[in-house]
């Protein structure tokens, strides 16, 4: 076993990580150019309609992948690759939606919380905690049994769910900045909160946090899917979880796997892009659970 | 003694925080009479349908103000009575079905946290000592891809590979096999939920290690002459073991979220089913129940977690 | 200083080299020395100059795509061989050649204990229980003079002051009972009334169990009066080696000349101006053909430039690596020449009265 390089100090040659944007980031860049554009596009794209049914006479669907349907069809016989394109849009308008508003209030609140701190940062904290302290979809599963079923809906409890993580965050970047001597400085020019928030914070606390508007939104995107893999997303409308449920039952399983593995492969690639570029901005941009550091 | 005063006191802040958000949206944003009568519910004209109405309101104590009914519920719920099913009258109570699926959850997310720590710990000390190797440029790609697939995802795939394809683990759960058996059963499902995690292990701990490697201290054990093995796992763990910690606590999150999909697709009737079924069944008190447990479960573990900070790491105590 | 039997660690002619992104850097350029055993050894030198790996090589901690060449011998046993070797003897280094480094707060693990840590060696190359080695421990902090010592053996790295610290890295190197102590810097992170303290314990323990001492350091007001022999090093060579007084009293190379006239004197007067070296260290991936301090000397000749001077005996255990060392006729007439022309070989350029124009901040030989 060998240990790498001893510390900085001492060792003049670190391997050094390019930097460059490689063939590595351009790939998972051009699929989430591809899927997005994709799924905008779709009205008006050639596309066969989702939900026609193509049977076939003399054989019993589902089919597998021909020239015909490129991904094969499910058990009714409807084609699987314009679902799994109707699928992304909802999957991935949802995953946005969600986290747009996550962003937008949990941001501000943490950002506000960082800043003024006293009762108010206190209260923000607890409901934090509160809420984090749902494991995995529970809470989420929860609010929708409650309320309804519908795109507004479940994006507005996603977003919910997101608030505190992303608040969190927002708030720690905050007090690290916070703490520094050019906002000190502000304050005693006499700049009130509010400036300071706008003109010291907000740039350098947004930007930032931008970075993982990407991360956030694959995070949104798994978490529907996962609600619609357990029955409790949309109730019309077609999503990815939707469809890899329709696959996962054995009989369907062994017999046409393509239903479901689909699906399967068009989330994964989507997911680990937009995990692979936000990783990609987050280490640029150096943010940490702890703060940010430059 | 002050610190430990406090963070108690935190635990409980937040448990009954919990149980009241949850019970207050069940109780507003839901409509329990309906759940429990169906559409009769807003009948005002039937005279069978109003007594009905209010024997329903006089057993679920409908008719008392929220704080009130709160409280009483969570009397009850203290002492272990979580009430009757809203959907099937006669049948045993809901402490009774908890209690007979809760173990099979509980053996489920054990053996997934087992597996978890199993997989990822050691995976993550070989690549954080191995790293800019071929193998762990292989293995970090590897990690990155668990990390991307979706728990559902990853178990219809190994599900379909692993259960039917290659046929090596069984994947259905029979409730009446013996204990062994049983346990056998749930290996594949442990597994599902076991590889996402571990990855994220993997990959936190590599990272980890490779800064902790470059320390100081490290370069100082080196001129002991210590052993490689000796510095890596007496050393250099030690420090990184921080942030398995933490991830510790947010992975039992994820494995209790986990374990409502994964029970579904293995067709295991624990808990995470039960809460499912639940949910279509709009069976609130035992939704109530579940959440409550699963939520102080998952509490409980954090705060353990914390314990476990302070043990760690000397400084953090003062 | 005659030598006497075989020295305890001669090295001959190490060269160590770094493959960097801008090129090969030859941070240790050809460096000779001999140490007997009990004798201590200076080396001296600025940033950059290749003690710290020079050091570090001895001790085996550099990192594995760093290309060493030369002999190092301990004792007899070639090093080298011995560290490229995957099983060999594990209870050589930490044993008998024994390290302790600059910073003792970043040298400590900071979640175990003082005891633990200077436990650790004789556990593991010693082969103590647990019992007998924390007794040991205990008689260690002793030795170093740490007050309280059997309180503190449970204590964290964090709850020390650093000169208890450093006392408590020195422990932990001379657990085993080494021969050879190797201190890089050990009180440069210290406060200036603690670094006499911890030099004074280190000379204590040499004389009490006999060890060589290598003190690598760039302070030469640290080894004055305090080690048996200096080694000059300057951009990976050795410029000279000698008897501290000599160093002190008659340098023999230019550049530790102009070292020992950028030490502030006590007795100088007030108002009195800092006389620096002109001009930088020379960049390692290139090593000059010539002499490395060229550059930077007042006595640089032609064949300065051209040639590399190797390391000639001036007597007394004095070596020079020089065309012209101080105090020598060639010296002389190289420097006069210089001054006539007003610049060096190398275009340095330099005052009638000899010093370096730019050696003297305000102007050459002022002094008000």
């Amino acid at each position: 076993m060998r240990l790498p390089a001893e510390s900085q100090t001492n060792a003049p040659y670190v391997p050094v990580k390019a930097r460059r944007l490689g063939l590595g980031f351009w790939l998972p860049m051009g699929w989430i150019t591809l899927i997005v554009g994709v799924a905008l596009l779709a009205p008006v794209l050639p596309l066969k309609d989702p939900t026609d049914y193509f049977i076939r006479s003399g054989e019993r669907p589902p089919y597998p992948p021909s020239a015909d349907h490129w991904f094969g069809t499910d058990q009714d016989a409807r084609d699987m690759f314009s679902r799994i394109i109707s699928g992304a849009r909802v999957s991935l308008a949802v995953g946005f939606m969600s986290i747009a508003i996550s962003f937008a209030v949990g941001g501000t609140l943490g950002m506000v919380a960082g800043l003024v701190r006293g009762w108010f940062d206190r209260l923000t904290s607890f409901l934090f905690l509160v809420l984090l302290s749902f494991p995995g979809l529970v809470l989420v599963i929860l609010i929708i049994a409650l309320i309804d079923r519908s795109v507004l809906t479940i994006s507005v409890t996603l977003a919910v769910a997101g608030i505190a993580p992303v608040g969190r965050l927002a708030r720690a970047a905050t007090l690290s900045f916070a703490e520094r001597e050019f906002v000190t400085a502000a304050r005693t020019l006499g700049a009130r909160n509010s400036r300071i928030l706008f003109r010291e914070l907000l740039p350098n606390v947004v930007i930032p946090m931008g970075a993982l508007v990407l991360l956030g939104v694959a995070a949104a995107i798994v978490a529907e899917g996962g609600l619609a893999f357990l029955g409790l997303s949309l109730e019309k409308g077609v999503t990815w979880g939707k469809l890899i449920r329709n696959g996962a039952g054995t009989r369907v399983l062994r017999d046409s796997p393509w239903v479901a593995f689909g699906p399967i492969t068009v989330m994964f690639l989507t997911i680990a892009s937009l995990n692979y570029i936000g990783d990609y901005l987050r280490d640029f941009f150096n943010v940490r659970e702890a703060g940010l550091e430059r | 003694m002050r610190f430990w005063g406090l963070r108690v006191g935190m635990l409980i802040a937040l448990l009954l925080a919990v149980s009241m958000l949850t019970f207050g949206a069940m109780n507003l944003l839901g409509d329990p009479l309906f759940n429990i009568l169906g559409p009769i519910a807003g009948d005002t004209e039937n005279p069978e349908n109003i007594a009905k109405i209010q024997a329903a309101e006089e057993q679920y104590y409908l008719d008392r103000p929220l704080p009130e009914r709160y409280v009483r519920w969570l009397g009850d719920f203290v002492t272990g009575d979580f009430g009757v099913r809203f959907s099937a009258s006669g049948q045993p109570p809901v402490s009774e079905v908890i209690k007979e699926r809760l173990p099979r959850t509980l053996a489920l997310a054990g053996m997934g946290m087992a597996f978890t720590l199993a997989i990822g710990i050691p995976w993550g000390v070989w690549s954080g000592s191995r790293s800019e190797t071929a193998r762990d440029r292989l293995s970090t790609g590897v990690a990155f891809g668990f990390v991307a697939i979706p728990n559902f995802a990853l178990a219809v795939v190994l599900y379909y590979v692993v259960g039917i394809r290659l046929n090596w683990l069984p994947f259905r759960f029979d409730a009446g096999a013996p204990f062994w058996q049983r346990m056998h059963q749930l290996v594949l499902p442990a597994l599902t939920l076991a590889l996402t995690g571990s990855a994220v292990y993997q990959r936190l701990l590599r990272t980890d290690m490779i800064t902790t490697l470059q320390e100081d201290f490290i370069l100082m054990a080196r001129a002991k002459g210590l052993s490689r093995r000796h510095i890596l796992l007496r050393h250099a763990l030690r420090p990184s073991l921080f942030s398995v910690v933490t991830l510790f606590g947010i992975n039992a999150g994820a494995i209790f979220g986990g374990a409502l999909i994964v029970e579904l697709v293995f067709g295991i009737p624990g808990v995470g089913s039960l809460f499912v079924e639940s949910i279509f069944r709009e069976d609130f008190p035992v939704v109530l129940a579940l959440v409550m447990i699963l939520t102080a479960g998952f509490v409980v573990m954090n705060f353990a977690v914390d314990i476990l900070y302070s043990v760690i790491d000397p400084r953090v105590r003062q | 200083m005659t030598r006497r039997q075989t020295p305890l660690l001669s090295v001959r002619d190490l060269k160590v080299v770094f493959p960097t992104p801008i090129g090969m850097v030859h941070a240790v350029d050809g460096v000779s020395f001999d140490l007997e055993a009990g004798q201590s050894m200076g080396i001296v030198g600025e940033s950059g100059s290749g003690k710290t790996v020079t050091a570090k090589t001895l001790m085996n901690l550099l990192p594995s795509y760093a290309l060493v060449d030369g002999s190092v011998n301990f004792d007899g046993r070639d090093l080298r061989s011995l560290a490229a070797e995957r099983k060999a003897d594990k209870h050589l280094w930490g044993v008998e050649i024994s390290m302790v480094f600059q910073d003792p707060m970043t040298s400590l693990n900071p979640v175990k204990k003082v005891g633990e840590q200077i436990a650790e060696s004789m556990r593991y190359h010693l082969g103590h229980t647990r019992k007998a080695a924390r007794r040991e421990a205990g008689d260690l902090l002793e030795q170093v003079g740490i007050p309280e010592p059997g309180r503190r053996l449970d204590e964290y790295p964090h709850q020390l002051s650093g000169g208890l610290r450093q006392r408590v890295v020195i422990a932990a190197a001379l657990a085993c009972e080494p021969r050879l102590l190797i201190a890089d810097e050990p009180t440069t992170s210290l406060d200036v009334t603690v670094q006499k303290h911890i030099l004074d314990l280190l000379d204590d323990l040499r004389a009490a169990r006999g060890m060589s001492m290598i003190l690598v350091t760039h302070d030469l007001g640290v080894v004055k009066g305090r080690t048996d022999e200096v080694m000059v090093m300057y951009a990976g060579r050795t410029m000279e080696e000698a008897p501290t007084e000599e160093v002190f009293s008659r340098q023999g190379h230019p550049y530790t000349e102009a070292l020992i006239e950028t030490i502030p004197k006590i007795n100088s007067t007030s108002h009195t101006r800092l006389v620096p070296i002109p001009g930088q260290p020379p960049v390692t991936t290139s090593p000059p053909t010539g002499c490395p301090f060229a550059d930077r000397c007042r006595y640089a000749t032609d064949l300065c430039v051209a040639q590399g001077p190797p390391l000639t005996p001036l007597g007394n255990g004095h070596h020079v690596a020089c065309h012209t060392p101080v105090g020598t006729p060639a010296a002389e007439t190289a420097l006069a020449a210089n001054a006539a022309l007003g610049h060096t070989a190398t275009g340095l350029e330099i005052h009638q009265s000899g010093v370096p124009i730019g050696a003297v901040i305000g102007g050459p030989g002022e002094q008000n």
